[in-house]
């Protein structure tokens, strides 16, 4: 449990994010964000009440809120689209996660730890998903037959009349170049950092891969200089 | 007597006075209605003022005509300027884009350029649902385009990350600013390479996800020079500048809105099927017309402009028939973290408020969506409704997808209806095709696959940056 100045830190740093005054113009309690909110179908989690704790900067139940609640939010902001103050509830909640982050909440370790496997692949490869990750045995509840065809998956994959598509370990070929700029944005605005925050075992694992990657293209940059003094 | 149900307008005389008004009736009966309590007081109006000072209600309140005076700034005017003071250089939109104006949400104009675009391609889409971009790609060929000048499709691009931002919380708004703008440089040099200007390819944003998330940073960077320099630093470090500055479309174009433009022609020039038997219902993504609301596509002729035109307007411009459904207003339930990590939700969301709606109150033959997320969610999770006895299903596919069926796309080699898991097979069979017909030939194909004889939508050295 934090103290209450550690709780007042997390607010302070929720509402000193540029985009707070964005998303936060008042609120009559209406509740329209949460007649329409997906999640709050399906858990404790009120947008309404998002915005009433930190419109009336509630430091104790803010905190509280963000051990579990801020994470059931879908993100698809029709609760942004109804407000009739122009408020984001949804972008509120996106500033609270990444305030999360950053004080190292055990909350967003939880919460986060299943989404390694994506992050790695964000991370190092700049997709989000691939081929091989959506087969049968990674998402069961799919059922057996997500796909029509059966086949292997590399002969199914070249048979998309797109180039760039016909991969299986990124959802679409990007070029070694682009990766090693993508490193550069993650180190530069911290993401690389947040990430060690949440889970050093897998910063590593990035922290090697990127490593390996930036000596590859250092590589294919000597050999086009070799290629153009001949 | 009228008929008195609550919000209709008395206009008759007969209200029923002052004092023992109901909630929702509007009493024009001359008796007064001004104030509360103790404050009433008679306006004394005769009919006809009362009528006239009433007008406003009944009056149609249309959103693309409305003043909006302070309320809601336009962000390209505040590009305009930055660019006029040479902060910024935007990546217009010209005449050799052949662009098509339409109206969004507020009556702004907003130019889709048609032409010389850069497919800018989507993680889940390309990962899961192929026949998206194929599907685009091909009606592009289509119409005549010529690859490596009318269109480029290459390999220097990646994810916008918005969906790992919007799922997990790591990332910021400078990661995903810098992201865009390095996509976007991108695409703004690329056709130098192809021997064309700079600005030659405009992008077009395959992904709901990225097209909503690019649309809001644009808003955040123009009006944060806090935010411009920050990202300037990274763009340098990258040699992603022009003349030491950032680049930032005029326009942020989602593929279903270059669909929308061309969708009269693509019925009046290709279609060779008659889908006048097909019961749509469409779901629109939420990051295409919830986030930056005032950046959607609105047509009075689709819908009434009530709803975002976008999907419905390629759908009756086909000739199909246009289900509605209660819930069309409902998100997909992807959620972004919840598809990967928490799949009760995701599942129990999208079969309980999309794919059960749409089969008992619509009978639809077919979901057409415009996104990764929504298409992926409401095709893939009905298979597991079995276990809660929850026995239909509907096709899901993207609009795109289903016009490339009605102009004859094969549904295999290029719908790639293949990866699907809802049952594509019943729409394409009620279309007049055979599936297993076409699932045959396809098969043949995969064995030219694999003897290395592949057929391509464009020169595949095209994506590599490679001439024609």
């Amino acid at each position: 449990m934090a103290t209450y100045a550690e709780m007042q830190q997390i607010f302070d740093d929720i509402r000193g994010d540029f985009r707070y005054d964005h998303d936060l113009n008042g609120c009559l309690n209406c509740g329209i964000c949460t007649a329409t909110c997906p999640s709050a179908q399906f858990y404790d989690y009120s947008p309404r009440e998002i915005v009433q704790l930190l419109w009336t900067e509630n430091v104790e139940q803010i905190y509280d809120a963000m051990q579990e609640k801020i994470w059931a939010c879908a993100q698809c902001m029709t609760c942004a689209a109804r407000c009739p103050f122009k408020n984001s509830p949804g972008g509120l909640v996106a500033i609270m996660r990444e305030v999360a982050i950053k004080h190292e909440m055990q909350s967003a370790k939880d919460v986060l730890r299943p989404f390694g496997r994506v992050m790695l692949k964000l991370i190092t490869t700049g997709n989000q998903l691939s081929p091989d990750m959506i087969q049968p045995d990674h998402f069961p509840d799919w059922g057996p037959n997500i796909q029509k065809v059966e086949g292997d998956l590399q002969v199914l994959r070249k048979a998309i009349p797109v180039k760039t598509l016909q991969t299986v370990e990124t959802a679409w070929e990007v070029s070694l170049k682009t990766s090693v700029e993508m490193y550069t944005i993650w180190e530069m605005t911290g993401v690389l950092k947040s990430l060690e925050l949440m889970d050093e075992n897998l910063f590593d694992v990035i922290e090697d891969f990127i490593d390996e990657k930036r000596e590859d293209y250092e590589d294919w940059l000597e050999e086009q200089e070799e290629e153009d003094d001949e | 007597m009228s008929e008195q149900t609550p919000g209709n307008h008395n206009q008759n005389g007969e209200g029923a006075g002052a004092g023992t008004m109901k909630p929702g009736y509007h009493n024009t009966d001359g008796q007064g209605i001004a104030g509360h309590g103790s404050f009433f007081q008679a306006t004394d109006l005769s009919q006809e003022e009362a009528v006239k000072a009433t007008d406003w209600v009944r009056k149609h309140v249309d959103r693309r005509t409305i003043d909006l005076g302070d309320r809601m700034d336009d962000v390209r005017e505040h590009m305009y300027e930055l660019e006029k003071d040479g902060q910024i250089i935007i990546h217009r939109i010209t005449d050799q884009h052949e662009p098509a104006t339409v109206q969004t949400l507020f009556g702004w104009d907003k130019q889709v350029p048609t032409k010389q675009l850069w497919h800018h391609k989507s993680c889940g889409q390309c990962g899961n649902i192929p026949g998206y971009p194929t599907s685009l790609l091909w009606f592009m060929n289509k119409f005549g385009f010529e690859p490596g000048k009318d269109y480029l499709d290459e390999t220097d691009q990646t994810s916008c990350t918005a969906w790992n931002y919007h799922g997990s919380g790591i990332g910021n708004v400078e990661s995903l600013a810098a992201v865009f703008l390095r996509n976007f440089h991108q695409a703004y040099v690329s056709g130098k390479q192809h021997g064309h200007d700079l600005g030659h390819f405009y992008p077009l944003v395959h992904c709901g996800t990225s097209f909503g998330n690019y649309k809001e940073i644009r808003k955040f960077l123009v009006e944060s020079a806090e935010l411009r320099e920050k990202v300037t630093k990274i763009l340098g470090k990258l040699g992603r500048l022009v003349d030491g500055k950032l680049v930032i479309p005029e326009e942020i174009i989602h593929y279903s809105e270059w669909v929308h433009v061309m969708r009269n022609r693509i019925a009046s020039e290709l279609q060779t099927i008659d889908v006048s038997n097909i019961r749509t219902t469409a779901h629109v993504a939420c990051h295409y017309y919830k986030m930056v609301h005032e950046d959607a596509i609105y047509d009075q002729s689709v819908l009434g402009g009530n709803r975002t035109a976008i999907i419905t307007s390629t759908a009756q411009a086909l000739g199909a028939q246009v289900i509605d459904y209660s819930t069309w207003y409902d998100c997909c339930g992807f959620g972004f973290r919840h598809i990967i990590s928490e799949r009760e939700f995701t599942r129990s969301f999208t079969m309980d408020r999309k794919i059960r709606v749409a089969r008992e109150e619509a009978n639809a033959d077919v979901m057409l969506a415009n996104d990764t997320g929504c298409v992926t969610t409401m095709d893939k999770n009905q298979w597991i409704g079995k276990a809660h006895n929850q026995n239909f299903q509907i096709p899901i596919m993207a609009e795109v997808q289903f016009a490339a069926l009605a102009c004859g796309a094969d549904p295999f080699k290029i719908v790639q209806l293949q990866w699907h898991a809802s049952p594509c097979e019943d729409l394409v069979e009620k279309m007049g095709m055979s599936w297993s017909e076409a699932k045959k030939t396809f098969q043949e194909y995969l064995k030219e696959v694999e003897a290395g004889n592949i057929e391509y939508l464009y020169n595949p050295e095209l994506a590599y940056g490679g001439k024609v």
